[in-house]
């Protein structure tokens, strides 16, 4: 099958660092990209270079369209969850998925559902209410919401207990079955199937 | 014409890039002082000491050589500040970004001289050394506005996303300024029905008029000086850890 | 998908009201700011009726563009730390009708206690009545323009100060405030005072979609 995502020589430069420099790498339908590197290694820009928030340097990408063409603008439905969850404080759990950009069309028993999938029970307390691990589990909801092509999550696994964590694995396993193709940063290899790629450059 | 067009175009593409700036400027440098300072102490020279009395105004109005060009200084530079902006923003090219920086205190300056001079040139004609003119308060106005550009600049630590953040200002600026002046100008002949203004230039014989000019172009001249001077010294500090910089200064190879 | 962009500027105007209307502070505080610069002028000067009269028009405004100046500070604060506002971004929709609809849900908030705030203030400082509609229609055009502004000054200084913002902000603004006052003032004098809210929503007109694209690239310059 096609690669939804090719990527070729891209170089970034931050303030006199060569954060990384020819990166090579194709997403393919059901499989994960995982970028490793330090703090500071450059994943959180790889990821907004990528999602078209920083100009890209140089290097190219190429997204697949519905005709099996390459070109430089997406056409794929993606997700993006950055290092802060997106979720809001003064909204309810349901509430927070019900008014997120990724639940156009999307009808109330599917977000109940996704939540009840993620263990979370009470859907009307207030997010203020809720820990960090409970918050992080709505934001995982909102990956069930639709069937996204690529899922781009910066750093899923960090700040997480076991029961978490393996939570997500089999999500991110359940979607890849579908189709879905995830490209995630971390601090160290995790546990789901996937190439990985990893960031560093001389301090 | 096309080669000479080319030429041009190939001159902007070069001076894109620092090290070429640099080396091309170290070049002109003693030209440009040579005739910036000749022509701007001539023209004021010529202008303070040389030119006729006026009869209505004296000697006093002699500070009009220095008044009316900073004045057209100040708002020529906002102009080129929005030009250099509009470059930065939609090309991304990051020289006319430091030219933007580089032109902003110069033309704050000169902006606040004109300040200055027309507020020295009140005193005596009017016994004031204020007054809500339509002029004094369009040009405090723009003195505002430069401020605000340097002080965004020095609260950003990374300079070049600080260099776009005063180009969307600037586009702001040249946007907004011409509905200023014009809203002050309403203003000011709303509360002061006479259409007398206080720095009213005398009519001018061309004995008054050749000095003018004179000392507009010595201001132009001074401005490219100082701008030319203050970007080699921003391109120094923003490529600081270059090897061309230890190059040029050091004699050292990276 | 295709009218995404309609559903998605309903949802954030949805969104933030909901959020604003949760938390009082967003629409009390200012209302009691207003009345708080208000006071001080009678309090600073003299509490004369003529003499304030005289004052009401500008000190009306002064307290309308301080208070919608540092209300609109942290119109993108909580979202840029949130995370939410990288959604706007990374869509292929154009993103500064999204920007559009936070300025006007900030404004809805915003506006109708500036605009209450007025209509005290007019009491409390002898502004005849004749002038109450104009004031009304020009702080409502008056503040939207100054919303938009402040959007870009809170835009261009994300996490820094919110004097630096006001700095930025407030010489812009100097054009609103001439022309409110002037339409209150010449409203005062029973004159015509159309053509001065005629000149506000020009201003408008052209500062809409203007004034929102360059917030956009403000904006996009904090993900550097």
């Amino acid at each position: 099958m096609l690669p939804k995502l090719k990527v070729s020589n891209l170089s970034c430069r931050r303030a006199d660092n060569q954060l990384f420099d020819d990166l090579n790498f194709e997403v393919h339908p059901g499989q994960n990209i995982e970028i490793i590197g330090s703090n500071g290694s450059g994943k959180t820009t790889l990821l907004r270079i990528l999602l078209g928030l920083i100009d890209i340097g140089n290097g190219e990408m190429e997204w697949l369209d519905n005709e099996n063409n390459y070109n430089n603008f997406r056409s794929i439905d993606c997700f993006y969850q950055g290092h802060s969850l997106g979720i809001k404080n003064l909204l309810s759990a349901q509430e927070n998925l019900r008014l997120s950009s990724y639940s156009f069309g999307v009808s109330e028993e599917k977000i109940l559902s996704s939540l009840n999938r993620v263990g979370i029970n009470n859907h009307s307390s207030f997010a203020s209410e809720m820990s960090v691990g409970q918050k992080k589990r709505i934001s995982i909801a909102r990956w069930l919401l639709k069937d996204f092509g690529i899922y781009f999550i910066d750093e899923p696994f960090s700040a997480l207990d076991d029961q978490a964590s393996s939570l997500i694995v089999e999500i991110i396993e359940e979607l890849n079955a579908k189709g879905a193709s995830f490209v995630i940063t971390g601090h160290r290899p995790s546990e789901i199937t996937s190439n990985q790629i990893t960031l560093d450059h001389e301090v | 014409m096309n080669k000479i067009w080319n030429y041009i175009k190939d001159w902007f593409i070069e001076m894109g890039s620092p090290p070429l700036f640099f080396k091309w400027s170290s070049k002109i440098l003693p030209w440009l002082l040579f005739i910036s300072i000749t022509v701007f102490i001539v023209g004021l020279l010529w202008g303070l000491f040389y030119s006729p009395t006026d009869y209505k105004q004296g000697d006093v109005y002699r500070i009009i050589y220095i008044h009316v060009p900073s004045a057209i200084l100040g708002q020529s530079i906002f102009m080129f500040m929005a030009i250099c902006g509009f470059i930065t923003m939609v090309w991304r090219v990051k020289i006319s970004g430091m030219l933007l920086k580089s032109a902003a205190p110069i033309g704050a300056s000169f902006t606040l001289i004109a300040l200055l001079t027309g507020s020295i040139w009140g005193k005596p004609t009017w016994g004031t050394w204020w007054v809500w003119d339509a002029r004094l308060t369009s040009t405090l106005i723009l003195f505002f506005i430069y401020a605000a550009i340097i002080g965004l600049h020095s609260s950003i630590d990374n300079k070049t996303k600080a260099d776009r953040a005063i180009s969307i200002l600037s586009l702001v600026g040249i946007a907004i300024i011409p509905i200023i002046k014009k809203s002050v100008d309403w203003w000011q002949t709303l509360h002061q029905p006479s259409t007398f203004s206080l720095t009213s230039a005398p009519s001018m014989t061309p004995d008054m008029y050749q000095p003018l000019l004179l000392c507009v172009l010595g201001f132009y001249l001074i401005f490219a000086l100082l701008l030319t001077m203050n970007l080699r010294a921003e391109v120094v500090i923003r490529e600081k850890n270059r090897s061309w910089v230890s190059k040029q200064f050091l004699n050292l190879e990276r | 998908m295709k009218s995404n962009i309609y559903n998605w500027f309903f949802l954030i105007l949805r969104r933030d009201l909901l959020m604003a209307f949760r938390r009082s502070s967003t629409y009390i505080t200012p209302l009691i700011f207003f009345l708080i610069v208000i006071s001080f002028f009678p309090i600073a000067l003299s509490p004369d009726q003529d003499f304030l009269r005289s004052l009401a028009p500008g000190v009306i405004w002064i307290a309308a563009l301080l208070s919608s100046l540092l209300a609109i500070e942290t119109i993108f604060s909580e979202d840029f730390r949130d995370g939410t506002l990288d959604e706007f971004f990374i869509s292929n929709d154009p993103s500064f009708v999204l920007v559009f609809a936070k300025v006007l849900c900030h404004w809805l908030v915003t506006g109708f206690p500036i605009l209450l705030a007025s209509l005290i203030s007019s009491l409390i400082l002898y502004l005849p009545v004749s002038s109450l509609l104009p004031m009304i229609c020009s702080l409502i055009l008056g503040t939207f323009f100054m919303s938009l502004l402040g959007a870009i000054g809170a835009a261009l200084s994300l996490g820094k100060s919110a004097i630096l913002s006001a700095i930025i902000v407030l010489p812009f603004s100097i054009p609103t405030l001439l022309m409110g006052t002037a339409a209150v003032s010449s409203a005062i004098d029973y004159q015509d005072y159309s053509g001065f809210l005629l000149i506000m929503g020009a201003m408008l007109a052209i500062g809409v979609p203007g004034l929102c694209l360059l917030t956009v690239e403000a904006i996009l310059l904090n993900y550097e």
